[in-house]
């Protein structure tokens, strides 16, 4: 069930319905009528991975109580080590085992030895480990940390880990902001609900209207780069990063958004990232809950910033080298991880990684000025670049499509796979840009305009779109299930 | 929460009315003429209706077409003569050619290459090979004076019976409300573009709960089922050239030979049918030759026929 689909949609107003009307007098009715709707959500997909979520669960509900109850500061970090290993040990089984085994064997046979792969298991990933591992081991951290309190209400622990917005693909949550609020009785608010289908409009648009339709282009171009010209790759790679960013940012506005609807709010996780000024502000900015989960549970426990320039260095290759292994076992996540700490590095020796924190591009005019446009186009342009080994399917494919852009460098006109009209991607592409360029100062009110009439020819406009560009030929799901 | 179904439901509504005045305005949709059973029983278009096809979300193919009085899409009237030469295409959508503007058709294409010719187009979407010989039969008065008969045939989909009768799954669509649910041009288009099939497929689903489906195992096609299945349609054939008549010198069947099997074309050989093979100038085409959203052909698939049938006449 994807947050695209009609029995996403159907399923959503029941599950609305019956919690603000039935579910909506204990505290204790809610967060049991949220865990059942969020198993049945999740084991849509394949119910039988429904028992390692209970596990995930059950593991860091003891080993929270565990930690808290002891004092001895060793005792605390061998119950948090159980946590750790445990998580990451589900990870390991279902997302790296194959990726160690075939890259030993790979290694080996650099040296003329030759392994047959028999090691390797047929295992499918279960959709949404590296998301609730993570939020899991988030709560047994910061009970270890001294920053949160373990809850004895094993319910409220467990519609926690598995609360259906953000289950399968984020935002990662911190027990501190999403299990207090689970703890806490919600009641009914107009305005979050319409803020949240806003939110949920919006992201659909980013969905359906960017990144679907731009897939089958960047499918084409990555799958056949080796017929194609520079010009056609640099176009493929940066429809790439609008097509990531669409269908990413595109599924956790309408998590949070989702999760509004049920008295819940969730940290924002995209906050206009391709109006960076700089790689460290792209962090700020992308992908926010797993980058802040990194810098506090690996970054700031490996001393940060405030150790020596060349560990504070060390530091951040290894969060970028572990931030890239996250997203899949496969070594062009780790060059992509590379890439952007190499890129991070310079910014952060020039101690430029902090000044954009509290601004956005074009603070306090109506345009950006020159540098800053330079400024974004030149992080945009670092990005993109990364994105090669993002979407490659192998770090040989990366090579060598960088390869071809750099040897062949022409131009050609590019048509669509399918004959479609190129010029109205341009075109939705400018239009887009624009517009997040106007909404740039707050990423959870895509359509705070004063007038109701503006703000009702834009819902038209957004609806429009999404009919103008909706393909139902295509696969709809979304990148980071993979993940 | 009162307030939050009732603002979403205004919302909503005032939203749809601004997108079927957008589509309107914007012709998104394809208008849909009506059709009618003629006192022949031969099922065909509301004469001297006009209207634009449009295909694709963004409106990719758009086209004119107009029903003339005979109750096909023309350009011109059909009035044949013993004076004049005259050609009759007859066929389903290929030869119906709402894809394209109706002065910019295989009948006109022809027109421009043969002179003093004049080229009726009997298209109409569906007409298997019992429409068309039951409306040359039907019409035979006036099929006598034509002086080339082209008949579309696809063995696969147009030998499907072998007798004439009226397909009320078409004229179904003539319903009071499927014509009226076809005013609503947000509809058309909605349903055009593929949006609302999910929400079909889940009618049908919640249709069917409840009821017990039998299973029917999926049955493997063998080389017999098929030869078999040929035989049935070379036998539903030859029951309607018999039932309505065939002129073997003026008529001519238009095919792929490609996907028409063997045993068909044999049978047409040995018994004096003749036949005009697309196959080849087609896939020798270095262009597509169809339309981008279906198979149907495009701008340049339609020179190639019209140049094909053509040169036949040339002949």
């Amino acid at each position: 069930m994807v947050f695209n689909s009609l029995d996403f949609f159907i399923f959503l107003f029941i599950v609305f319905v019956l919690y603000w009307l039935l579910f909506k007098k204990h505290v204790k009715i809610q967060n049991i009528f949220l865990l059942v709707v969020s198993y049945i959500f999740y084991g849509w997909w394949d119910w039988r991975f429904l028992s390692l979520i209970l596990l995930s669960t059950t593991v860091d509900y003891f080993v929270g109580i565990m930690i808290d109850s002891n004092t001895k500061q060793s005792k605390r970090k061998q119950w948090l080590w159980v946590s750790v290993l445990f998580n990451v040990g589900l990870l390991g089984f279902f997302k790296y085992y194959n990726f160690f085994v075939d890259s030993w064997i790979d290694m080996f046979s650099m040296f003329g030895y030759h392994i047959k792969s028999t090691w390797t298991l047929k295992v499918i990933l279960p959709v949404g480990i590296s998301f609730y591992t993570f939020q899991t081991m988030s709560y047994s951290f910061d009970i270890y940390y001294n920053k949160l309190k373990p809850t004895r209400d094993f319910l409220s622990f467990a519609a926690f880990v598995s609360f259906f917005p953000q289950l399968v693909a984020g935002p990662i949550e911190r027990a501190s902001n999403l299990l207090s609020q689970i703890t806490n009785k919600r009641t009914f608010s107009y305005n979050q609900s319409v803020s949240g289908l806003k939110l949920i409009l919006w992201g659909l648009f980013k969905k359906v209207v960017i990144a679907d339709s731009l897939a089958p282009i960047v499918d084409d171009i990555f799958a056949n780069y080796s017929n194609y010209p520079a010009s056609t790759l640099i176009l493929g790679v940066t429809l790439f990063s609008f097509q990531v960013y669409g269908d990413f940012s595109g599924y956790s506005d309408i998590a949070i958004g989702t999760a509004k609807l049920f008295g819940i709010e969730l940290k924002s996780n995209f906050k206009f990232p391709n109006f960076s000024r700089n790689v460290a502000e792209y962090w700020q900015r992308w992908h926010v809950s797993l980058s802040t989960w990194f810098r506090h549970y690996v970054y700031i426990p490996l001393g940060g910033s405030r150790v020596s320039k060349l560990k504070s260095v060390r530091n951040i290759i290894i969060i970028f080298l572990v931030s890239g292994f996250w997203h899949g076992a496969n070594w062009t996540f780790i060059a992509w991880g590379a890439f952007h700490a190499l890129a991070f590095i310079p910014v952060f020796l020039m101690g430029r990684n902090t000044i954009y924190k509290n601004s956005v591009v074009g603070e306090n005019s109506l345009f950006p000025s020159l540098i800053e446009i330079g400024q974004v186009l030149l992080t945009f342009s670092i990005v993109t670049f990364s994105r090669i080994f993002f979407r490659s399917e192998s770090i040989t494919d990366a090579f060598a499509f960088i390869k071809r852009i750099l040897s062949n460098f022409t131009y050609e006109v590019y048509n669509h796979p399918m004959g479609y009209r190129m010029v109205d991607y341009y075109i939705l592409i400018v239009l887009f840009v624009l517009y997040e360029y106007r909404i740039r100062k707050d990423e959870r009110a895509p359509f705070k305009f004063k007038s109701k009439i503006v703000r009702f020819i834009i819902y038209t406009i957004v609806i429009l779109g999404m009919l103008l560009f909706y393909d139902s030929n295509i696969d709809r799901s979304f990148i980071y299930f993979q993940f | 929460m009162k307030k939050l179904f009732l603002k979403t439901a205004l919302y909503a509504i005032l939203i749809l009315i601004a997108l079927e005045v957008i589509v309107r305005v914007f012709h998104l949709a394809k208008d849909n003429p009506s059709r009618f059973v003629d006192k022949y029983k031969v099922e065909k278009w509301m004469p001297n209706q006009e209207g634009y096809s449009v295909t694709g979300n963004r409106r990719q193919n758009f086209s004119k077409f107009y029903i003339n009085k005979s109750g096909y899409n023309s350009y011109r009237e059909f009035t044949p003569s013993k004076e004049e030469v005259e050609v009759a295409l007859v066929g389903d959508s290929f030869i119906e050619g709402f894809h394209q503007n109706y002065y910019n058709s295989i009948g006109k294409k022809i027109e421009n290459r043969v002179t003093d010719i004049e080229v009726y187009e009997y298209g109409y979407a569906g007409y298997d090979l019992a429409d068309q010989l039951h409306l040359i039969s039907a019409y035979k008065e006036t099929f006598d004076k034509i002086d080339y008969v082209v008949l579309g045939l696809k063995f696969e989909n147009d030998l499907f019976r072998g007798e004439y009768q009226v397909v009320q799954d078409r004229m179904h669509l003539e319903s009071p409300l499927y014509k009226k649910a076809r005013e609503i041009k947000l509809l058309v288009y909605t349903q055009n573009i593929g949006i609302l099939e999910p929400l079909w497929k889940l009618a049908g689903k919640l249709a069917s709960f409840g009821k017990k489906q039998k299973l029917v195992p999926e049955k493997v096609v063998t080389k017999e089922d098929i030869e078999a299945r040929h035989l049935t349609y070379i036998k539903n054939f030859k029951s309607l050239i018999d039932k309505y008549g065939y002129d073997k010198e003026r008529f001519v069947f238009l095919l792929d030979a490609k996907i028409t099997p063997k045993l068909f074309l044999d049978y047409l050989h040995d018994n004096n049918f003749k036949y005009i093979d697309m196959y080849k100038p087609l896939s020798a085409s270095k262009l597509p030759t169809t339309l981008i959203y279906d198979r149907h052909w495009n701008n340049h698939g339609r020179e190639i026929i019209a140049e094909l049938i053509a040169d036949y006449i040339k002949q």
